[in-house]
């Protein structure tokens, strides 16, 4: 009990001092998982709203396949990246692999099926006569596919911030496609990992308490819109 | 030259054939009042008619032209035919932030736009419920705004889902005197109803479905020769002028 309240405070006391290690680790992580959920919201939020509003035969197996990358593991998708991005890679020519942009690309895979299906679920749990009411008051299929984004905007916040949340918290693509590499594309994740197997244990809880602090931000800013 | 054109039109939904009508002229003006139990068709039809729903087969013509579903002719169509639903949707947010939707799309800014909506919420007799949350208005209050909505828009054609159900009497009221006042302004109404004592009220003429099919209904006026109650191949031509009825 000693050793996790010395750590406790030992961690507060990095958080305080705000060590620049442990600022590049919050700063990469927050960077490289920002625009890899922009990047996942490209994607996934237009992936949803095709399957959720249009008829397709292949519509069942559609939605099998995006479900079913909700659980890829991490490092499948690091594997799957590294890949591409390695210098034997189909892309290796662009020197992508161990930079924040090669996290950036993995992360936004794994977040992009998640993104995809809440949206989906967000467009199929909504009122049916959003979408009719709005062509009839004359708007065109996009304004009024816009008009139903922003009726049903808190199921996709919903789903930027699972989004956020999965790429945020995740060890395998950022240490696979980064290299935790100190200063450059160490994240807060991959430095919990390090430093804890190096005993270093109040760093590891002091980013731990960050990531937590993220997380709560983020609802929070959630909570605020919603009730606006 | 009639507004509304339909040719063998049907409607399926799966192995369902929820519409068949061999032949139906709709004229321009006036009230037409769309009649039958429920299930008969009248809200697949309405759908059809607001451009909003292809029929499975058949043509439907429109102002003389047939209707191409594309998509870049139907925003023009839509714009010409509001369609009210039973039970309307208002969009989050203010009822001024709903009556601007429409009116935007359409390009009608400023002064104009301030005017129309004052005025159509004057008509259903809401005056000053620009800032009103529209989520929460009552079931009548709902279906007036929903009303002054479309009346914003001055469409060509009104087209009216059970307009009266689920309403107070108030606002029953209301929506009868808004409704019988449209033909005067160039407005063709075309309302659904179960109840057979409205398209009476109404003063309007009458078309009947049962099971998707047109069926003679008593106070319909000509059936082409048909003796009431024949179903099929059967043309009901309403050309009623704006003048013929109202209030």
């Amino acid at each position: 009990m000693g050793f996790l309240l010395e750590s406790l405070k030992a961690s507060i006391h990095l958080i305080v001092t705000w060590d620049p290690a442990f600022s590049h680790a919050v700063w990469t992580s927050l960077y490289v998982s920002a625009w890899s959920i922009v990047f996942a919201s490209l994607l996934g939020i237009p992936a949803g709203l095709a399957v959720g509003l249009t008829e397709f035969s292949l519509k069942r197996p559609v939605i099998t396949m995006l479900n079913s990358l909700m659980a890829v593991p991490t490092v499948l998708i690091g594997l799957l990246v590294y890949g591409f991005v390695s210098r034997q890679g189909p892309f290796g020519g662009l020197g992508l692999l161990f930079t924040p942009a090669a996290i950036i690309v993995g992360d936004a895979l794994l977040a992009a099926p998640i993104v995809a299906n809440l949206a989906l679920s967000s467009v199929r749990g909504s009122n049916t006569a959003i979408l009719p009411t709005a062509m009839t008051l004359g708007g065109s299929r996009f304004q009024s596919v816009l008009k139903l984004l922003s009726e049903i905007r808190f199921g996709m916040m919903a789903a930027v911030i699972s989004g956020f949340g999965r790429v945020v918290s995740e060890v395998g693509v950022a240490m696979m496609l980064g290299g935790n590499i100190f200063g450059y594309t160490r994240t807060m994740t991959t430095a919990i990992a390090l430093e804890t197997s190096k005993g270093e244990f109040a760093f590891g809880i002091a980013l731990g308490l960050i990531l937590m602090a993220v997380a709560l931000a983020v609802n929070i800013v959630f909570q605020f819109l919603q009730r606006r | 030259m009639p507004l509304y054109r339909l040719e063998s039109v049907t409607k399926r939904y799966r192995e369902r054939v929820a519409l068949g009508i061999p032949a139906l002229v709709i004229g321009e003006g006036g009230i037409h009042s769309l009649s039958g139990p429920n299930g008969s068709g009248k809200s697949t039809l309405l759908g059809i008619l607001a451009f909003l729903s292809p029929p499975t087969s058949g043509a439907l013509y429109y102002d003389g032209k047939r209707v191409e579903w594309k998509e870049r002719s139907l925003v023009a169509l839509r714009r010409e035919a509001t369609l009210l639903h039973q039970a309307p949707y208002l969009f989050e947010g203010s009822v001024l932030a709903n009556m601007t939707f429409g009116l935007k799309v359409r390009g009608v800014e400023g002064e104009q736009r301030r005017r129309r909506i004052a005025e159509s919420l004057e008509m259903v007799g809401l005056g000053g419920f620009e800032h009103r949350r529209a989520r929460a208005l009552s079931g009548g209050e709902t279906q007036r705004i929903a009303l002054a909505r479309a009346l914003a828009l001055s469409p060509r054609v009104l087209l009216l889902d059970e307009p009266l159900a689920n309403v107070d009497r108030e606002s029953a009221e209301v929506i009868r005197a808004v409704i019988a006042g449209l033909p005067a302004r160039g407005t063709t109404v075309i309302m659904t109803t179960h109840d057979p004592d409205v398209p009476g009220r109404l003063n309007g003429e009458a078309i009947r479905l049962e099971e998707g099919r047109l069926s003679a209904a008593p106070d319909v006026g000509t059936a082409a020769g048909q003796a009431p109650g024949v179903p099929h191949r059967f043309e009901l031509r309403l050309l009623q002028g704006p003048g013929e009825c109202g209030s």
